[in-house]
C-alpha cells in the first residue's frame, strides 16, 4: 500500500481501453485518476456532416484530435520524411474516442487468432507469434464487454463462432435490404451467414433507449446514444463510486520512475496548458496504439534511456493496422434501401482460417452506407472521374452499389513501427510519433484472396459489374485500428508487457489497449481490445486490493 | 450600435436569415465578392469547376455554390491552399492566351474539357506551370469540387441541398434524426 489511505492509480486515455480499466479499478475502492487529452463529446457539434467526421476527415475530424497541434512524421521506404499536419493515423481524441464514432461492429477473435504461429507455423520475415493468452483465457472478459458495454447478435448456428452458443444479451439487429439479399445468396453457397454482432442497442439496455436506424452512423456519435461507447457506459459508472476523476483536456507527456523498477506518476499539460505532475501508486496507459507508445519512447531515464520498456528496443516494432478489403458492385436495381441504416447487417467468417495456402483470412460484411462525397470515389476501374458521366453515375447508381469487405488479418513485420521524431514536437513542445516501415508481402496476396471471394458472392448476387478492393501494400498507417507496438508475451526480450499487460521490467506499470495486441485477426479490433482491458483491469484489482 | 456580443449575434442571425430567404433562383450574372478570388480568377474557377460537375437536369458546380465553397474553406481552414489556386488559375489563363489568344472561360465548352483533361494527365505545356504543379490544381479543384457539391450545405455549397435532391436522398433534415423525412 502506498503513503495515502488508499491506492491510487492514472491511467492514461479515456478510450476503449482506458474507460474499461478505470471501471473496474473504480469498483474495487481504488482511487482512478483518468486522463484524457480531448473533451466530453457532444452530437451536436457535427452532425449530419460527412466531411467533418470520424470516418471522411477532408475538412477536420468531430472529435479530434487538431492536426495542426498534433503533427506526425511519416517516413517513406527510402527514408524521406514528411511531416503532415493533418490528423493521420489517430482514433480520436475525446471521452469515448472512437467508441464514440464507430460502426460498433462486435467481434471476438476466434481461438486460432491466438495461436497463429501453433496453427501456421514461422512465416519468413514476420515476427508471427501466438498470445500468451488462449481464447479460453479471454473468453470470461468478452462476455463482460459484451454485457457491460452492451451488444446486440446472434451467433448461434455459426459453428465458426466460438460463442456460439453463449448468447449475446441484446437480440440482433434485421437485416438490411442489401444484407437480406446477400444472406440468400450466401446460404446458396453454402456459406453461414449471420446478423453482424453490434455494440448498439436493438431494444432498450442499460437504461437508454433503442437504435432508430440512421442512415449514416459511423464516423459521428448517435443523437439518440443507443451506441454503446465507453462514455456512456464503463465510465459513468466508475465516476458513480466516486473513485474516479475524469481529467479532460490534460495531456500526458511524460511518466516518472524511480530508478528502481517503480512508476511514481506522470507530467502533464492541463486544461490551461500548464506542466504539472500527479503521483500514483499504479499507472495504466490506454492512450492507443500510437499514442502509448509514443509516451513509452519520449520518457527516458538513466534506468530506461531509450525509453520505458523499451531496453529491448520492442517498443512501437509490429505495429500493424488493417487492409480493409473486398470487392465492390454494381447491381441493375436498387440494392439499398436508404430510408434505414447505417446497413452493415450481414456478416460472414468462412473465410477467418483454414483457407488453403493462405496464413490468416478475414471476415466479410456488407458496408455501411457511404457519404454523397465518399460516393465519388467508387467507380469501377476505367470510369470517368468527373464529368457529366460522374455526375449521371452518381444519381443512378448511389443505390445499386454494394460493398462487401472486411479486415484482412496482417503478418507482422518488425520493421513497421512507430518512433519519435526527435526535431518535430507538438504544440505543447513534445516530440511526435514517426511511422515507418511497410507490409510483409503475404498482405498483398491475402488482400487478394479475401476479394477474390468477395468478387465470388457477388457473382452469384447477379451483380452486373464487379472490382476489387485489392491492399496490403505500400506503408503502414495503422489507422483506426492501430495496434502491435507493445506487443504481450511470456518472453521479455521479444515482448514488452506480460500476459496481464504489466511491462515487463516495471512492478506498477500497465498497458490496457490496442498496442498489447500480438497479431491483429481477420476482425475489427474493438471487442479485443475491450476485453484485453477487462483482464488487465480485473488482474490489478486482484492483486493490489 | 455597441459592438458587444449579442448584437454581433443579431447580424448573424440576420445575414443568415437573408441568404435562407433569396429565391432558389441561378445566380449566374450576377457579381458575388469572394475572398479568396478576384472576379475574374472567380470567374475562370467556376468555369474549371463546372467541367468537374456540369449543369444537367440538375444544377451543376456554379449555380450550388462550389466556389463559394472553395472561398470559404480557403478563408477559413486552408489558406495556404491560396497561392496555388491563384498560381493554377494563372497558369491555366496564360496558356489559353498562348494557344486561343483568349482566357478560359472564352474557350468552347469542348476545347475547355480537353484542356482539363490534358491537365490531368500532367500534359500542359510545362511552360505555363513552372509555380504551380497541374497535376496537384487539378486533383485539388477537382476534390474541392466533389466536396462543395455533395458535401453539407452549411460548407458553402450544396446550395438547396441539390446533390441529395439528385441522388434521391429524401430531404429536408428532421433535427435529432440524423435523416430525412419521407417525401
Ligand atoms: C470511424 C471509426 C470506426 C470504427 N469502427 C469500428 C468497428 O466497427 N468495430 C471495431 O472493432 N472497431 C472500430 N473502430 C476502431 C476502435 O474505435 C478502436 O480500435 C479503439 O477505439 C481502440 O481502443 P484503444 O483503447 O486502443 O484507443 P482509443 O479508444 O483511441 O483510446 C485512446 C484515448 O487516449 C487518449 N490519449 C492519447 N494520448 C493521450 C495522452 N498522452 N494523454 C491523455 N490522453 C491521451 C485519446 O485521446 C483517446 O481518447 C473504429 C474507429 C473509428 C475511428
Amino acid at each position: 500500500m502506498g503513503k495515502n489511505k488508499y491506492i491510487t492509480a492514472i491511467v492514461v486515455g479515456a478510450g476503449a481501453g482506458g474507460g474499461i480499466v478505470a471501471k473496474e479499478l473504480a469498483t474495487s475502492n481504488i482511487k482512478v485518476t483518468l486522463f484524457e487529452r480531448g473533451d466530453w463529446p457532444s452530437y451536436d457539434k457535427h452532425f449530419n456532416d460527412e466531411l467533418i467526421s470520424q470516418r471522411v476527415q477532408d475538412l477536420g475530424t468531430s472529435f479530434g484530435p487538431d492536426g495542426k497541434k498534433n503533427p506526425r512524421v511519416l517516413i517513406s521506404p527510402d527514408g524521406k520524411r514528411n511531416t503532415v499536419y493533418r490528423a493521420v493515423n489517430h482514433i480520436a481524441a475525446c471521452v469515448g474516442s472512437g467508441t464514440v464514432s464507430y460502426g460498433a461492429m462486435a467481434w471476438r477473435f476466434m481461438p486460432e487468432d491466438f495461436k497463429m504461429k501453433s496453427t501456421y507455423g514461422a512465416v519468413e520475415g514476420s515476427t508471427l507469434d501466438d498470445w500468451p493468452i488462449s481464447y479460453e483465457d479471454l473468453a470470461p472478459s468478452y462476455d463482460k464487454a459484451e454485457r457491460e458495454i452492451g451488444v446486440a447478435g446472434d451467433m448461434s448456428g455459426i459453428p465458426f463462432a466460438p460463442n456460439k452458443d453463449n448468447p449475446y444479451p441484446m437480440p440482433p439487429f434485421e437485416y438490411s435490404r442489401e444484407g437480406e439479399f446477400l444472406k440468400n445468396v450466401c446460404q446458396n453457397m453454402e456459406l453461414h451467414p449471420f446478423p453482424v454482432p453490434m455494440l448498439r442497442n436493438s431494444v432498450p439496455y442499460n437504461g437508454r433507449g433503442a437504435c432508430i436506424r440512421n442512415r449514416y452512423c459511423v464516423g459521428t456519435a448517435c443523437p439518440v446514444n443507443a451506441k454503446n461507447g465507453t462514455q456512456n457506459t464503463v465510465i459513468p459508472v466508475a465516476m458513480q463510486t466516486g473513485n474516479c476523476e475524469v481529467k479532460t483536456n490534460c495531456f500526458v507527456y511524460k511518466i516518472h520512475t524511480d530508478g528502481k523498477g517503480k512508476a511514481t506518476g506522470v507530467a502533464y499539460f492541463d486544461e490551461n496548458n500548464k506542466s504539472k505532475t500527479l503521483e500514483a501508486d499504479i499507472i495504466v496507459l490506454s492512450a492507443s496504439a500510437h499514442e502509448t507508445a509514443r509516451l513509452l519512447l519520449n520518457s527516458k531515464s538513466v534506468e530506461f534511456p531509450n525509453g520505458i520498456g523499451n531496453n529491448n528496443d520492442w517498443v512501437g516494432r509490429n505495429h500493424q493496422g488493417h487492409s480493409y478489403t473486398g470487392a465492390v458492385a454494381l447491381f441493375d436495381f436498387d440494392i439499398l434501401d436508404l430510408t434505414t441504416g447505417p446497413n452493415t447487417t450481414l456478416g460472414i467468417m468462412d473465410y477467418n482460417h483454414h483457407n488453403k495456402g493462405i496464413i490468416g483470412g478475414g471476415l466479410l460484411a456488407n458496408e455501411f452506407f457511404l457519404g454523397p462525397y465518399a460516393f465519388t470515389d467508387q467507380r469501377p476501374p476505367g470510369s470517368p472521374t468527373w464529368g457529366k458521366e460522374h455526375k449521371k453515375y452518381q444519381r443512378e447508381n448511389y443505390q445499386r452499389t454494394g460493398l462487401l469487405v472486411g479486415p484482412i488479418q496482417e503478418i507482422p513485420i518488425f520493421d513497421a513501427r512507430v518512433t519519435i521524431a526527435e526535431d518535430v514536437k507538438d504544440f505543447w513542445g513534445v516530440p511526435v510519433a514517426a511511422f515507418s516501415g511497410g507490409h510483409h508481402p503475404l498482405d498483398k496476396i491475402n488482400c487478394q484472396f479475401l476479394s477474390s471471394k468477395a468478387e465470388e458472392i457477388f457473382i452469384k448476387a447477379g451483380a452486373v459489374k464487379i472490382w476489387r478492393r485489392g491492399g496490403g501494400e505500400g506503408q503502414q498507417g495503422g489507422g483506426q485500428h492501430q495496434g502491435g507496438t507493445c506487443r504481450m508475451g511470456n518472453n521479455p526480450a521479444t515482448s514488452v508487457t506480460d500476459s496481464f499487460g504489466r511491462i515487463h521490467d516495471m512492478e506498477n506499470l500497465y498497458v490496457a489497449d490496442g498496442s498489447l495486441m500480438v497479431t491483429n485477426g481477420g476482425f475489427n479490433p474493438v471487442l479485443t481490445i475491450m476485453a484485453l482491458a477487462f483482464r488487465v483491469g480485473g488482474h490489478i484489482a486482484s492483486k493490489w486490493m | 450600435m455597441k459592438y458587444n456580443r449579442r448584437n454581433f449575434i443579431k447580424q448573424c442571425i440576420a445575414l443568415y436569415g437573408s441568404t435562407l430567404l433569396l429565391p432558389a433562383c441561378s445566380t449566374r450574372g450576377k457579381t458575388q465578392t469572394y475572398r479568396s478570388f478576384s472576379p475574374l480568377q472567380a470567374d475562370c474557377l467556376g468555369a474549371i469547376c463546372e467541367q468537374i460537375i456540369p449543369t444537367d437536369e440538375y444544377p451543376g458546380a456554379i449555380d450550388s455554390g462550389v466556389v463559394n465553397y472553395i472561398d470559404r474553406q480557403i478563408y477559413i481552414r486552408f489558406p495556404e491552399l491560396k497561392e496555388l489556386y491563384h498560381e493554377g488559375i494563372q497558369a491555366v489563363n496564360s496558356y489559353c492566351t498562348s494557344v486561343y489568344n483568349k482566357e478560359f472561360t472564352a474557350l468552347s465548352w469542348d476545347d475547355q474539357t480537353q484542356l482539363l483533361l490534358t491537365m490531368e494527365k500532367g500534359e500542359l505545356p510545362e511552360e505555363h506551370w513552372e509555380k504551380a504543379s497541374q497535376r496537384e490544381f487539378f486533383r485539388i479543384v477537382r476534390r474541392n469540387t466533389m466536396q462543395g457539391f455533395y458535401g453539407a450545405p452549411h460548407h458553402g455549397g450544396n446550395k438547396d441541398y441539390i446533390s441529395y435532391r439528385m441522388m434521391n436522398l429524401n430531404y429536408p433534415f428532421i433535427a435529432g434524426q440524423n435523416r430525412y423525412g419521407e417525401k
